[in-house]
């Protein structure tokens, strides 16, 4: 599941994320950062779900963390978008592939929001969502 | 090719099934399907017609378009559609605009294309022109609006379309590229293609039999035709191309589709389909012809040389580069599309559906396509400089272990920015600028492998220096270590060194 962290000032210069790691002993990954001495934001990837992955938000959310999940990353313009293909290779997750049909599909829990995708897009069809971008 | 084949059809007799209703027309897939169930020969005698498509960027495409006069009338020199630029070398009121044409306040976001994807939606246009006035032409300046109904005439002339084949793109550089081959990762990190291959309309008439000037075609939604050889058809080496013109007016802005290469420019896609009459055998043959029967070279590009001289990776086929992966040295590299194979598919059967309903008829060619000739590149005549006639080859180096204070004596005793960094082997580790030591002596650093820049951008000998002063400028750096094939270096150039060069004339250099 990926997640947004969201830091207040209190809270910004504690070792929160490192806690987690420890305690839980899982392997979460930063996707996006942004950190100053006023706020905080990240953008992580727990691989894991059931009881771990609510032991993991709670000990956030007991530090002070706001803990909200990301549902949607990419948005594709269906009308705009030909299906070439030119988004596909470039995405280092491979996040991107033909379908059968040759129709482009994208599997949302693959995405890590880097926009790689965005800009190789020759007719401006793909859009990182709001608060999403890398 | 001179064997001649016993003829199964001629178009006239297509063109007469067609009208009673009963020709059998297949898509280039459903071709091939046939041909690996029933045999070739089976499906010569069946198939009266095949159908291909394709659908990708197709940069030399543009319209021909003619305005109308006002009154008082001008005799326009300069015109800008969307402030994109239309070639004016023309009669007052006829410009030609280009789809790789920049527009002139939204650069790379915005371009001939997209004007071209515009007028076919029905969209209004901001149309400015100029002139300098005549007896004749009084009008100096207009600007309004106008839409694809305001013009006398929108004719797509496109003088280079639908390649038969195009070589595959790779990078073996350590940066990122950005081409009109799409974003090429580095170090070999993807591979992208273009071209329909098993429906691209000149790879199913491979030798030219059935297309040539006058054969009607499926163009951006509307009828077309071909009027020629496209610029660089090669056909000697399986590179055809095609020149096309159709009616704007009845295109459908589906299958034209204005497009943007990052950091590269603007282009239009372009949907093309061609009926191949299935008049022998042989052509029966190419019309079978299976994505793993064709063949593309993956090239560097990686190397800023010219298209044809960019060093060959590896030979593949379409259905290698389309299984989404290909391998190099050995390691598995994700491979996509440029352009769309849904598109091709959807314009063949397109094709298809208008042939079934009587609606369009095939032509015979009255020319057959040139069957010879050979690319030939641009011989720069004018001596032009190169790194290796500017270029310091007394190079003051350092080595990786050395110490922050040493260097920086160096620099200072030499009179010089730049260090290379050189490791025991001679090759080029790093590179340090004076700015870095000075940094490196504020944050009291001590040894060079700790505060050099890694990732150095390097100049090889041959390279001109237009080439190589576009990459400082574009990487904001003043000068670059020059390397041989075995990263050892053997010289130094700086931005310093070429602009002394300049000062003293062009012409000396």
């Amino acid at each position: 599941m990926r997640v947004r962290l969201i830091y207040s000032p209190d809270v910004v210069e504690k070792p929160i994320l490192a806690e987690v790691i420890s305690k839980t002993g899982l392997l979460i990954n930063i996707l996006e950062a942004k950190v100053n001495a006023q706020k905080g934001e990240l953008v992580v990837s727990i691989p894991s779900s059931g009881e771990k992955l609510e032991e993991a938000i709670a000990i956030f959310r007991r530090a002070g963390v706001k803990v909200e999940e990301i549902k949607e990353t990419l948005k594709i313009d269906r009308e705009k978008c030909t299906s070439c293909g030119a988004c596909i290779s470039p995405c280092p997750t491979q996040a991107l592939q033909l379908g059968s049909d040759w129709t482009l599909k994208y599997e949302e829990e693959k995405c890590v929001a880097c926009g790689t995708c965005v800009n190789a897009c020759p007719f401006g069809a793909l859009t990182l969502l709001e608060g999403s971008e890398g | 090719m001179n064997k001649e084949v016993r003829r199964i059809r001629s178009v006239k007799e297509i063109n007469e099934k067609i009208k009673r209703g009963d020709a059998v027309v297949l898509t280039a897939e459903e071709m091939i399907k046939l041909a690996e169930s029933s045999g070739v020969k089976a499906a010569a005698k069946e198939v009266d017609v095949v159908t291909t498509g394709t659908f990708g960027a197709m940069c030399s495409s543009g319209v021909f378009l003619n305005f109308g006069h006002s009154d008082p009338p001008i005799k326009m020199t300069k015109c800008w559609l969307n402030d994109v630029p239309v070639y004016k070398g023309l009669a007052a009121v006829d410009g030609y605009l280009g789809a790789a044409a920049l527009s002139e306040t939204r650069g790379f976001e915005y371009g001939g294309g997209h004007v071209i994807e515009d007028l076919v939606s029905g969209k209004e246009i901001e149309l400015r022109a100029e002139s300098y006035g005549t007896d004749c032409y009084p009008r100096r300046h207009v600007e309004t609006t106008i839409t694809i109904d305001d013009l006398n005439q929108a004719v797509l002339v496109n003088p280079r379309n639908c390649y038969q084949r195009y070589d595959a793109a790779t990078n073996s550089s350590d940066r990122i590229l950005y081409t009109y081959m799409g974003t090429l990762l580095p170090n070999y990190g993807n591979v992208t293609f273009t071209g329909a291959g098993q429906l691209n309309p000149l790879c199913k008439d491979w030798n030219y039999e059935t297309i040539g000037i006058g054969t009607r075609i499926f163009l951006g939604g509307g009828v077309g035709y071909v009027i020629g050889e496209g610029t660089q058809h090669n056909p000697q080496s399986g590179f055809g191309t095609l020149m096309v013109r159709g009616d704007l007016k009845r295109m459908n802005s589906r299958y034209l589709r204005g497009a943007s290469f990052y950091k590269y420019g603007v282009t239009l896609y372009v949907g093309i389909g061609i009926p191949i009459p299935i008049i022998n055998e042989r052509v029966a043959k190419t019309a079978a012809l299976r994505d793993d029967q064709i063949i593309v070279e993956i090239r560097d590009y990686g190397v800023p040389s010219r298209p044809d001289r960019r060093p060959v990776i590896k030979r593949v086929t379409y259905a290698d580069l389309r299984s989404g992966k290909v391998y190099i040295n050995g390691r598995e590299v994700p491979s996509s599309s440029l352009s769309s194979y849904k598109m091709a598919r959807e314009i063949a059967e397109v094709l298809k559906k208008w042939i079934l309903e009587g609606l369009f008829f095939l032509t015979e060619p009255v020319e057959p396509l040139p069957r010879k000739g050979r690319l030939k590149p641009l011989r720069v005549r004018r001596k032009e400089p190169t790194v290796r006639e500017l270029m310091r080859r007394e190079v003051v180096t350092a080595k990786p272990d050395e110490k922050v204070e040493e260097a920086a004596r160096k620099l200072i005793v030499k009179g010089i920015d730049h260090l290379p960094v050189i490791a025991e082997d001679g090759k080029l580790v790093g590179i340090v600028t004076s700015w870095d030591l000075a940094r490196a002596i504020a944050e009291r650093r001590r040894i060079l492998s700790e505060i050099m820049t890694r990732r150095v951008f390097t100049a090889r000998e041959d390279e001109t220096i237009d080439v190589v002063a576009w990459r400082m400028t574009q990487h904001n750096i003043s000068g670059m270590p020059v390397v041989d094939e075995e990263k050892k270096v053997i010289g130094i150039i700086t931005t310093n060194d070429i602009s002394k060069r300049l000062v003293g004339g062009r012409s000396r250099l």
